[in-house]
């Protein structure tokens, strides 16, 4: 998972790297990511999220459709 | 009631976790050995079991890699917090120790196509400066079959 200026530069770095475009989220999504995936690990009773919970996370943060999807 | 592995892993993580908030950089595991007074086969053993859930995973050599949102080796995503630092394994990973710490970080990331240096700043649990945008490369359901694109 990389920064770029823009999507130009990720197309830029696709078309280097051979790879089709992916998905893509604002800084400002990726901030409330982190937040929702990792402010609980330092607590000892601190589990994997399960699938459910983790789409559930996405959802949050507004990450939706298939690229997103971890269920079958 | 909890299983007597689960209590291990579980004392097993928050060593790595201080150890890596004290030091600035992941055990090895002979140190894990000797500081949870175990084998290092069983400290393997249990980062097997932690790898499951990808929270954390082993270099080739052995030794830890990665101690989600740590990495354990120098990236491209170094994170200081006061006057120390650390490494994020990527851009959501380098958000992640301040989000974890819940503390205001500087993260020294660049652009990934021209390596122009976009910093951010954390502040206040909130985005203070930063811009651009994020790409995960490979979709959510094949992340940990390709961890270095992803």
């Amino acid at each position: 998972m990389l920064l770029f200026r823009s999507e130009q530069h990720i197309d830029r770095w696709c078309q280097q790297w051979n790879r089709p475009h992916g998905g893509t989220l604002s800084l400002v999504q990726g901030w409330k990511l982190a937040r929702l995936w990792y402010g609980d690990r330092l607590s000892p009773d601190w589990r994997p999220k399960t699938v459910a919970e983790a789409e559930m996370v996405f959802r949050e943060v507004g990450l939706v459709g298939e690229f997103w999807k971890l269920s079958e | 009631m909890q299983k007597a592995t689960e209590k291990f892993d579980q004392r097993m993580r928050m060593y790595v976790y201080r150890y890596l908030l004290r030091n600035g950089k992941a055990p090895r595991i002979a140190e894990m050995a000797k500081g949870l007074v175990t084998s290092a086969k069983n400290i393997r053993a249990g980062i097997g079991r932690l790898s499951e859930s990808h929270a954390f995973m082993l270099q080739e050599n052995g030794e830890l890699w990665r101690a989600a949102p740590f990495s354990c080796i120098p990236t491209a995503f170094p994170v200081k917090v006061g006057k120390r630092s650390w490494f994020g394994n990527c851009i959501w990973d380098a958000l992640g120790i301040p989000a974890m710490l819940n503390q205001d970080a500087l993260i020294g990331a660049a652009c990934g196509c021209c390596n122009l240096d976009m910093p951010i700043e954390v502040k206040g649990g909130k985005l203070r400066t930063g811009s651009g945008v994020i790409h995960i490369a490979v979709p959510a359901r094949e992340w940990y079959k390709d961890v270095v694109f992803t």
